[in-house]
């Protein structure tokens, strides 16, 4: 209605339109196409994500979020002749329109739901496309048998002949190395450690210590992720190793991947079968008073945002709720502050590190946390990159068609760690770890190594 | 038979247009003269609907089954402007029950074809239908572009020898020895297409009959032989969404009353309407209550539009006519039916019939009838083809094409340039040179801004209801300067700007009724943009033509501008 028949009006002239009241409408209960048509009366074009769209600033090609999202939907109708453009596939999803817009428009949800329509009902199911985009949107069960054999896996994965095969026939960069899987997953790990009877028995010591109640109400479910488990477990050891120490119990359910690489190519289906494992075991926690944590920003982005926008799936909304990124939860709950400018960092760690903050943590708030959490760190210097997108994009710029954009996307990224006094690097993100290194040749850590190794006795 | 007869018809809307082009198919000579641009009148200011005949199958069965008739023929001769979208006619749980029996009955008793549904399949149809509606019945109703169609009608008409003049106003009938012998009209801007700047002048047409179809202006053009015509004018609000809540036309299913009706149209859906009657065609108020009523009273249908976003509202009169004697005094009373006034039979001047009343949806039943009637007069036996051979752009087409690969378009912006212009889409968008989008949100591209204006001249808003450029969320914000800037080289700067201004001032118009929430901020960024970056505020060069020539040699050093008494600097540099 408009102003003029209702002048005693809650309008608040400084609260922003945050778009939180649009909700999309299940046009078919049972499924997952979503009518994001209204999304589009939020938009006035002013054209603030393009301009903030990484790709579009590399790729003359790509017509821009506004077009993928809100002129698209509202150009689009229901009927099935009208169909989605295929550059929703250059989108790389890393979300920054979402940020940029000052006017609430559901601009990511847009473009996923938009892609999911493209693959499952345009896109051909034996093209080399399609085979090389599931292939990487499911790097778990490649992680997962590669894990088995690691030696092997990481032989193969980089051995050039193999590459270049791989780049001719699928599609999928020679120029990167592949990731190094871990002799022990994290997993393997946590079950040789105890589990969650360690967990608790550590926990208890450190609130004895902490002066705590034993019985604290302090229990939290790690979703570690596909890349902590198989890659990089060193980051998911910090993690319950910090997360101890403040006298929290951690369990690690049963879990899958976030789906965050699915979401980006479209496999809508791959990702609803994994967020139905991981909602179900995350809410049956949340019920029982634990909170979900997750150390990939991507991760918490995807429980947080992706899901609720996109499934609807039974306790999504609760999981979503009572999400939270590591270092963030530990900001909201305990001092970590002040137990951070009373630690001291020596030995491996003490550097100066060059971070970036990689766009899912931006779209959570959090690009400037570890830049000021470690300011007083003693022993350690950190300093932003800039807020540039590092360009690899989780899968986007493994693929070889994408490989140079991603990299003239990195190149401000690369400038600034170059300029920067440190030459090790640090982010929250596996994939931009990947890129940081790739460019740079630094190696990378996580902000979680860094707490535990200032803060863990 | 001697001569060829000519014919000058009044009114380019609906009526008119169809009659130009029945009479030309026919053979005989047509002059059509329009005030303004085609659809000027009230065919420019509707709803969009294609009427099944359902609203009327309770209280005017007659105009009901000319509805449906019209309706099947309408689908065939002009595809292009019609979507079948379905109608439903939906019950609320307050609604009357004997009055849905009647309204299946009645649809039933016209041929239309009327099923009941649930409120759960309507609502299945349907997503943001209320949650409480009981049941509803679904008829053939449909989506039709008016613009469009009269575009096409009047384009088939002079494919068949017809002389259109828009921005031709009519001032007076010529009569003579008692009777009518042509129409005395002042040309905007010379005959022919319209070109901004040019001089227009008064033109006599002699015809050999003439035939008024000015709708709600019949009176006044019956004023000038004093002919007494009995119009009666009633208004009628109807507001633009900037999207389709709905996919079909969704009419409430009572009696009568205001607000009962919403039709998906292109990319918005429009909302209708009220009935209320006024004294003149030209100047009645326009007041935010009966938009805000409309919008109220529709969300009991469709609650998400109480939040939704309007982008513009409009209103348009009903040319309604009651013969004398009848004596309704409520206009929603007033027979929708149509009628031929022979000035002859009626007042004794022969040379003029008016055609009054009547609808869109029938318009081409109304041009065949006149048409016969004039032929009659002229002892002219020719069929009328109107039915059967479809508008241009309608022709046999397959739209199942891929036209994002063959017109490299953007896969909507193609499909969207493709249902616009149907049959005509190869002609016009296989063109050599780069052809970007003009504008964005209704996705138009330079091909088929460049074909409105062949069509056209360097009206802009001609151009603009060919092909829904500027008509999309941002109302031209975007855009405005993008369409003026195709006139150019063909046309020179003067003619641009004012066609620019011209663009500008009537995408004002309806927004003024749309101002709050997010089309306030549209409306803020807009004015913001034009001020800003195109000087739409206080432009220094609107006026007397500037000699941009002058400024080619640049700055000089010594101060001033190389031959040109300009302070190109502001006046802030040098003398």
């Amino acid at each position: 209605m408009s102003d003029a028949e209702s002048p005693d009006t809650d309008f608040d002239p400084v609260a922003p339109n945050t778009g939180e009241d649009f909700e999309p409408v299940d046009v078919f209960p049972d499924s997952d196409d979503f009518d994001l048509r209204p999304g589009a009366d939020s938009c006035y074009k002013c054209a603030t994500c393009d301009t903030n769209c990484p790709v579009a600033a590399v790729d003359d090609d790509f017509p821009g979020p506004k077009f993928q999202g809100p002129e698209q939907w509202r150009l689009k109708q229901t009927d099935d002749d009208y169909t989605v453009d295929d550059s929703v596939m250059d989108c790389s999803n890393c979300m920054r329109c979402d940020n940029a817009c000052p006017s609430g428009v559901p601009l990511s949800q847009m473009h996923n739901t938009a892609r999911g329509e493209y693959v499952s009902e345009q896109m051909d199911k034996l093209s080399v496309e399609y085979v090389r985009n599931r292939i990487l949107a499911n790097y778990r069960t490649s992680a997962f048998f590669a894990s088995k054999v690691p030696r092997l896996a990481n032989f193969a994965m980089n051995f050039g002949p193999a590459r270049w095969v791989m780049e001719k026939t699928l599609g999928v960069t020679s120029e990167r190395d592949f990731p190094e899987f871990a002799r022990q997953t994290f997993r393997e790990w946590w079950a040789e450690r105890g589990g969650q009877a360690t967990s608790r028995e550590n926990a208890k010591a450190a609130r004895n210590r902490r002066g705590l109640p034993e019985d604290a109400d302090k229990k939290v479910a790690y979703f570690h992720g596909c890349y902590s488990n198989y890659n990089t477990t060193e980051v998911g050891k910090a993690m319950v190793r910090l997360y101890e120490a403040f006298g929290y119990e951690v369990v690690a359910p049963e879990q899958k991947c976030s789906g965050t690489p699915m979401f980006a190519n479209g496999m809508l289906d791959d990702a609803r079968r994994h967020a139905e494992v991981n909602v179900s075991s995350m809410s049956d926690l949340v019920e029982r008073g634990y909170d979900a944590i997750a150390s990939c920003t991507s991760c918490s982005m995807a429980l947080r945002q992706e899901y609720p926008e996109l499934f609807d799936i039974d306790g999504i909304e609760k999981v979503a709720a009572n999400t939270f990124e590591a270092v963030e939860y530990l900001r909201i709950h305990e001092d970590l502050r002040e137990e951070v400018r009373e630690a001291e960092v020596d030995g491996d760690l003490a550097e100066e590190f060059a971070y970036h903050a990689p766009c899912h943590s931006r779209n959570q708030g959090l690009d400037r946390q570890a830049v000021e959490l470690f300011r007083d760190l003693d022993g350690v210097g950190v300093e932003d990159v800039g807020d540039s997108c590092s360009g690899i994009s989780g899968t986007y710029g493994w693929k070889e068609e994408k490989y140079e954009k991603s990299m003239q996307i990195g190149e401000e990224m690369f400038e600034h760690m170059e300029d920067a006094d440190g030459e090790t690097g640090m982010t929250e993100c596996p994939t931009c770890a990947m890129q940081m290194e790739h460019g740079s040749g630094y190696e990378i850590r996580h902000p979680l190594e860094l707490l535990e190794a200032a803060l863990v006795e | 038979m001697g001569q060829t007869p000519h014919i000058a018809v009044i009114g380019g809307g609906s009526t008119g247009a169809g009659i130009a082009r029945d009479l030309a198919m026919r053979g005989l000579d047509v002059t059509l003269v329009e005030q303004g641009n085609l659809t000027h009148g009230t065919t420019g200011r509707m709803h969009g609907l294609l009427h099944s005949g359902g609203r009327y199958a309770v209280s005017d069965q007659a105009s009901a089954r000319e509805c449906i008739e019209e309706n099947r023929v309408l689908r065939d001769i002009a595809s292009h402007c019609v979507e079948m979208t379905g109608g439903l006619f939906v019950k609320r749980p307050e609604d009357s029950e004997e009055y849905f029996e009647e309204k299946l009955e009645g649809c039933r008793e016209c041929d239309i074809p009327a099923e009941v549904v649930t409120g759960e399949e309507a609502r299945q149809m349907e997503p943001h239908l209320a949650k409480d509606i009981d049941k509803a019945i679904s008829v053939p109703d449909g989506a039709i572009d008016p613009f469009r169609l009269v575009v096409a009608n009047a384009a088939s008409a002079q494919e068949h020898g017809a002389r259109i003049e828009t921005h031709s106003k009519v001032t007076d009938l010529l009569v003579e020895r008692g009777e009518i012998v042509g129409i005395e009209v002042e040309h905007g801007s010379g005959p022919g297409k319209r070109v901004h700047g040019t001089a227009g002048g008064t033109e006599e047409i002699r015809a050999d009959y003439v035939v008024n179809a000015t709708g709600a202006w019949a009176g006044r053009i019956g004023d000038m032989a004093d002919l007494d015509i009995e119009v009666r004018p009633s208004k009628g609000v109807m507001t633009i969404m900037n999207i389709r809540q709905v996919d079909t036309v969704i009419n409430r299913c009572r009696p009568k009353g205001d607000a009962d009706i919403v039709v998906p149209h292109e990319t918005t859906a429009i909302l209708g309407t009220t009935d209320e009657e006024v004294e003149d065609p030209e100047d009645y108020p326009e007041e935010q209550w009966e938009v805000d009523m409309m919008i109220d009273t529709l969300s009991e249908l469709i609650p998400m539009l109480q939040e939704a976003r309007t982008i513009r509202s409009f209103w348009g009169v009903r040319p309604l006519y009651e013969p004398p004697g009848v004596g309704s005094t409520d206009p929603t009373d007033i027979t929708r039916d149509f009628f031929l006034l022979d000035h002859e039979e009626r007042d004794d001047l022969p040379g003029m019939t008016s055609i009054v009343g009547g609808k869109f949806t029938t318009y081409r039943m109304m041009g065949e009838q006149i048409s016969d009637h004039v032929c009659g007069k002229f002892g002219i036996d020719a069929d009328c083809r109107t039915a059967d051979v479809p508008l241009p752009g309608s022709e046999d087409f397959s739209v199942l094409r891929d036209y994002m690969d063959e017109f490299g378009l953007r896969s909507p912006i193609g499909r969207r340039s493709v249902e616009r212009l149907g049959s005509r889409a190869d002609e016009v968008l296989k063109t050599d040179g780069p052809n970007p989008t003009v504008c964005e949100c209704e996705g138009v591209t330079r091909a088929e801004i460049h074909d409105a204006i062949e069509g056209s001249g360097s009206d802009l808003n001609a151009v603009r209801i060919r092909t829904r450029a500027s008509m999309g969320n941002c109302q031209g914000g975007f855009c405005s300067h993008r369409m003026a800037s195709e006139l150019h080289a063909e046309y020179d700067e003067a003619v641009v700007r004012e066609a620019w201004d011209e663009l500008l001032q009537e995408r004002w118009k309806g927004q003024r009724h749309a101002l709050w929430g997010e089309q306030l901020s549209q409306a803020a960024l807009n004015y913001a943009l034009h001020a800003t970056t195109q000087n739409r505020d206080r432009d220094p060069a609107d006026g007397d033509p500037v000699d941009f020539s002058a400024f080619d040699a640049g700055r000089s050093r010594a101060g001033g501008v190389a031959d040109a008494d300009v302070a190109a600097d502001g006046g802030t540099d040098g003398d």
